[in-house]
Parts: structure tokens; sequence; C-alpha cells
């Protein structure tokens, strides 16, 4: 009697001790893993950006009188780092490195891009998907994002600046509806660049998608230094 | 259950105290490195998508 005792004490004081370890990983341990994999993706996008303007002359003037909006446009590679973002109302500091692809793992190393959307500064809509809370918290302050705020993307050649246009919409996981060309729900009526994120809502939860739009509002070469919007 | 671990282990109240240490640890190692990434995406804080992925 007395070992059955002692060993469905220890049994239990095991489970608890698993349940807090777990919390542990879940709040913290992945976010602590999902900053390395960020920096790391920065890093090596950085790395190549540094490879390519040496490769294209890098004096400074390269090929400045090729319009903006007709650059080399190759297909993104799955799982692979193309651009970092910037969300200045997320904080100063904020910025992340967005891959393409939305799968699980993807998601971890940082935002992800819908693979059958438009790309970077495109016609149609650039769409992002990022976790609201774990693995770095990304997206933890989307609810703040109102109209008029800047998301700032680089592709390592070009500053696009696009601004959201409304505050965030409440939808339901099926509603693919939110990332199509003219997004639906969104107010815009006819084709143009626009830039839809999407995470999930509520924050713990996955029972609804929180998604923000924002239209391309300015775009420069990396020549031209930072965009106003990440000026402090 | 930990009694009989502890009753296990080799040598002296030291070395056995060293040699649990090191389990506890090697499975803290396997939890984090192995279990807990798998169990995870069980948990809803991934589905961020609307593709329903």
């Amino acid at each position: 009697m007395r070992v059955i005792v002692r060993t469905f004490s220890e049994l239990c004081v095991t489970v608890g001790t698993l349940i807090v370890l777990f919390v542990v990983y879940v709040l913290f341990w992945t976010g602590v893993r999902a900053d390395r994999a960020m920096d790391q993706q920065i890093d090596r996008l950085q790395d190549r950006w540094a490879e390519q303007s040496l490769a294209t002359g890098g004096d400074g003037k390269g090929d400045g009188d090729a319009p903006l909006l007709a650059r080399n446009v190759a297909p993104y590679d799955d799982g692979e780092p193309f651009a970092v973002m910037y969300i200045p109302r997320f904080g100063f500091t904020w910025n992340k490195p967005v891959l393409q692809g939305t799968a699980t793992g993807t998601l971890k190393k940082g935002l992800g891009h819908y693979a059958r959307t438009a790309q970077l500064g495109d016609m149609g809509n650039f769409a992002v998907a990022g976790h609201r809370r774990t693995y770095g918290d990304p997206f933890k302050d989307f609810p703040e994002l109102r109209p008029g705020d800047a998301v700032v993307l680089t592709d390592g050649t070009t500053w696009f600046t696009y601004r959201i246009d409304r505050k965030p919409y409440r939808t339901l996981p099926g509603d693919i509806g939110v990332i199509d060309p003219v997004p639906r729900g969104s107010g815009y009526r006819g084709p143009g660049r626009y830039l839809t994120l999407t995470t999930c809502e509520p924050e713990w939860g996955h029972s609804h998608r929180l998604i923000a739009w924002a239209h391309l509002d300015a775009t420069q070469p990396v020549e031209a230094g930072k965009p106003g919007a990440l000026r402090r | 259950m930990y009694g009989w671990i502890w009753r296990h282990l080799p040598g002296n109240a030291w070395v056995r105290a060293l040699l649990s240490l090191v389990l506890v640890l090697a499975v803290v190692y396997v939890l984090f490195q192995y279990v807990f990434p798998w169990a995870e995406p069980l948990l809803p804080f991934n589905d961020v998508t609307v593709d329903g992925q």
C-alpha cells in the first residue's frame, strides 16, 4: 500500500515538473531559439546582398537608370529569406526576416510569405504570416497597428514603404479572400500594390485570424538611404 | 520509483548525487531537444495563416 501511494505521488510530482518545463519551453525557449534563428537569417541575407552588390560592380552608380519596379524578379526559393521587414509601431529596433512559404518550420525562423501571392512591391497582394505568440512573438503588438503606420521592407536593392489603411480586421481561418490580389473585406476597390499581414487571434488561440492591410506608398533604392519612416 | 533509481546507482552518496544530477540534465536535454519540439505544434499557437495550413 505504502509503495503504491509513494509511486503515485512521485508520478504526480513528475507530471507537474514536466508541465512546468513545457511551459518554460513554449514561453521562453522557443523565443530564445527563434531570436537566434531570425538573427541568423538576417545575417545570411546581408551577406548575400553584400556579395550581390560586389558582383554587380557596386560602384555606387550601378544600374541606377533602370526603372525601379522593373527589377529582377526571380522566384523566391522556398524556406529561404529574401527580405527584411521593419514596423516602427512595434518598436524602433523591431526587424524580422521574411522567408518564402508558410510551413511550420519556416515560420519558426521568421515571417512567412504566402507562396502564391505577389512578390514584394509587385502588382497584387504581398501577403505575410507571422507568429503572435511563441517563437519570438514577432506579431505580439499586432492589434496596435493603426491607419498610416509604416511597414517598411527591403530586398537588398530597394526600400518599400507600405502604409496601413485600417485597423486590424478579425476573420475566420478559412477566409482565404483576405490575401486575394484585391483583398476581400479590405475596402480596396481596384488592383494595386497591396500588403497583407496575418496572425492568430485571440492571442493564445486559433479560432480566428487577425488581418492588416497596407498599400505601397513609396519606393527608393537602398543607395538613397533609409526611408523617412525609419529615421528617428 | 526515485528510491529505486537511487538504490541502483553505484558509489557513495556524493557520487550518486552527481549521477542523479547528470541524469536529470540528460532528461531535460532530451525533452527540450526532441520531445517538446514534437509536442509544441499540437498546440494552437502555430495557426497564423488563413488557408488552414
